[in-house]
């Protein structure tokens, strides 16, 4: 037991050392910083003057039909802050052992006396904080412009799906972070798949209006649940589905996304290992 | 002060750089597919958006801003455009950089040619690249998703899009001298990416917003995109444009000796901190 809880602590140190290496790295380049708090609020607003245009207003009696809530901005924003973490899982994390070898520290990451994983973990830390940073900015600034309108009572409800979420994301990136060691120039494979995921979950529309084989595929992401779930504590969106459903879907989708993750990221280690490929560039 | 070697010797510059480029797009076959339909998918959420805001595939809140009520049309047509913008932006701008990971770039400078020469060569293959990569986009669009775009309208739609495009690599050359001083400028196009999406009626039209119609008069593409839609959607014939193409060609003017100077200038201030190799 003893031996348990030393190794915790000293993975936690390990995962809270690799949270810290990247803030420092990221503040070296403030502008840049910036830049990127900044991005996904010029990001998120064309969809929102998009749903303007076409309404004439930020009403929507069509909406309103799918899912119990006519507020255009405020649905659609709240959509696309919280797929935020999908990007996350993307590209901060799936590209966190790439960036690696760019500053060719990755062997010495490597060869640090904890598993892989625990780094894994710390990257997804780092994205976490960073992330939330960002999704809390773009609230405030469209709250301003816009103002928009949530229960608050939905605020702590929310943040609990948000975090089953960010568990299955988690894997994800973890799948992605290791695919990009077999396939160094991954971004297109992580281009194509968030592209087709941002498509199939119903961020600025429900997922009725989807067709079929893609209502079907959605209910394999994680994300529909997370941000369905998540706008219905705080707007009252409609769902096909109960709550409790979709946070038992969620925790199985985590599940199973964290397993396959790890597979995939143990067997690309391994097999880079084995082949000597790990150090290609 | 650059040896010249007079006009032949530039010409046969370019098509040596195209042909290096040419090249290595064909080592990499599946960034064409890939770029041929994607900004096609990127469309659907806004299609989607449509169908659950309005419940259809027409709004005339969206007819009294652009003259079309159909949106779909009108976010293909802006993907489309904007194709050559992104690829304009990446192959052009982003290209020194793409130098230095490739450790070229001491080359191209130290070689007695004006590395302005070389970017033209680079120009003229990302026109191209976008060029085929926006005709599968449109026979995808026409073919499936019904957009109506006859032989008829493709030249004067072609003109607006060279007006347009003289006046971007302006801009994208000097975003390129750019690129050689402050080094890593990733997540500065990523931006300007965004800003396009922000302030150009790409995906949206911007006279919703009186900021976003304000600020997008500066921009050149805001005026390719209301006369390629005027052309494909409204029936407006290419004189009838008139005051559109001139405004584009004062701005074309404008940028490409902006963008030649600016280069140049920011050219010899990395030559003179001493940091072209620099990483």
């Amino acid at each position: 037991m003893d031996q348990i809880i030393k190794n915790a602590k000293h993975y936690l140190r390990a995962v809270w050392a690799e949270n810290i290496k990247e803030w420092k790295i990221e503040l070296t380049y403030k502008p840049d910083f910036i830049r990127g708090l900044i991005d996904p609020l010029v990001y998120a607003i064309p969809y929102l003057l998009y749903g303007i245009a076409l309404v004439g207003g930020r009403t929507s009696k069509t909406l309103q039909g799918y899912v119990g809530t006519g507020d255009l901005i405020t649905f659609v924003t709240l959509g696309y802050v919280f797929i935020g973490f999908l990007n996350m899982a993307l590209w901060a994390m799936g590209f966190s052992l790439r960036k690696e070898q760019y500053w060719g520290t990755l062997e010495s990451v490597f060869a640090a006396p904890v598993p892989r994983w625990v780094f894994a973990l710390g990257m997804a830390a780092h994205s976490t904080l960073h992330q939330g940073l960002m999704i809390f900015l773009q609230l405030v600034v469209i709250n301003l412009i816009f103002k928009l309108t949530i229960n608050p009572a939905g605020i702590l409800p929310a943040l609990l799906v948000v975090a089953v979420m960010l568990i299955a994301l988690y894997g994800f990136g973890m799948m992605v972070a290791s695919l990009t060691l077999i396939l160094k120039q991954g971004w297109l494979v992580s281009e194509a798949l968030a592209s087709i995921m941002m498509t199939i979950t119903p961020i600025a529309y429900p997922i009725a209006v989807l067709p079929l084989f893609m209502q079907k595929a959605s209910l394999i992401l994680p994300t529909t649940y997370g941000i369905m779930t998540t706008r219905h504590f705080l707007i009252g969106e409609t769902m096909p589905f109960s709550v409790a459903t979709s946070f038992f879907r969620l925790i199985v989708l985590g599940i199973v996304w964290v397993v396959f993750g790890l597979i995939v990221f143990e067997i690309i280690d391994r097999r880079t290992r084995r082949t000597g490929t790990i150090s290609h560039y | 002060m650059k040896q010249t070697f007079g006009f032949k010797n530039d010409i046969k510059i370019v098509f040596a750089e195209f042909k290096k480029s040419v090249k290595i797009w064909l080592a990499y076959p599946i960034l064409i597919v890939f770029w041929g339909i994607f900004p096609l998918l990127w469309v659907l959420p806004y299609v989607f958006q449509g169908k659950a805001l309005v419940g259809g595939m027409s709004s005339m809140p969206f007819k009294e801003l652009t003259g079309s009520a159909n949106y779909l049309p009108f976010v293909l047509i802006g993907a489309m455009v904007s194709t050559y913008i992104f690829s304009g932006l990446w192959g052009v701008g982003n290209s020194l950089r793409e130098e230095t990971y490739w450790g070229t770039l001491e080359y191209i400078i130290v070689s007695p040619t004006n590395p302005v020469v070389v970017l033209l060569g680079k120009t003229l293959a990302e026109f191209v690249y976008a060029t085929v990569n926006v005709t599968f986009q449109a026979l995808v669009a026409t073919i499936f998703l019904g957009l109506s775009l006859t032989i008829a309208k493709v030249f004067p739609v072609m003109i607006i899009i060279v007006l347009l495009l003289v006046g971007f690599y302006g801009f994208a050359i000097a975003f390129a001298g750019f690129t050689l001083l402050i080094k890593e400028v990733h997540g500065w196009v990523h931006t300007l990416e965004w800003v396009f999406y922000l302030f150009s009626p790409i995906r949206y039209p911007v006279e919703v917003s009186p900021i976003t119609k304000a600020i997008s008069t500066i921009v050149p593409l805001t005026y390719a995109l209301v006369a390629i839609r005027g052309i494909i959607l409204l029936n407006k014939h290419i004189i009838n444009l008139w005051q559109t193409v001139l405004i584009l060609i004062w701005m074309d003017i404008i940028l490409l000796i902006a963008g030649y100077l600016t280069f140049q200038y920011l050219e010899r201030k990395t030559k003179e901190a001493g940091t072209i190799a620099q990483y």
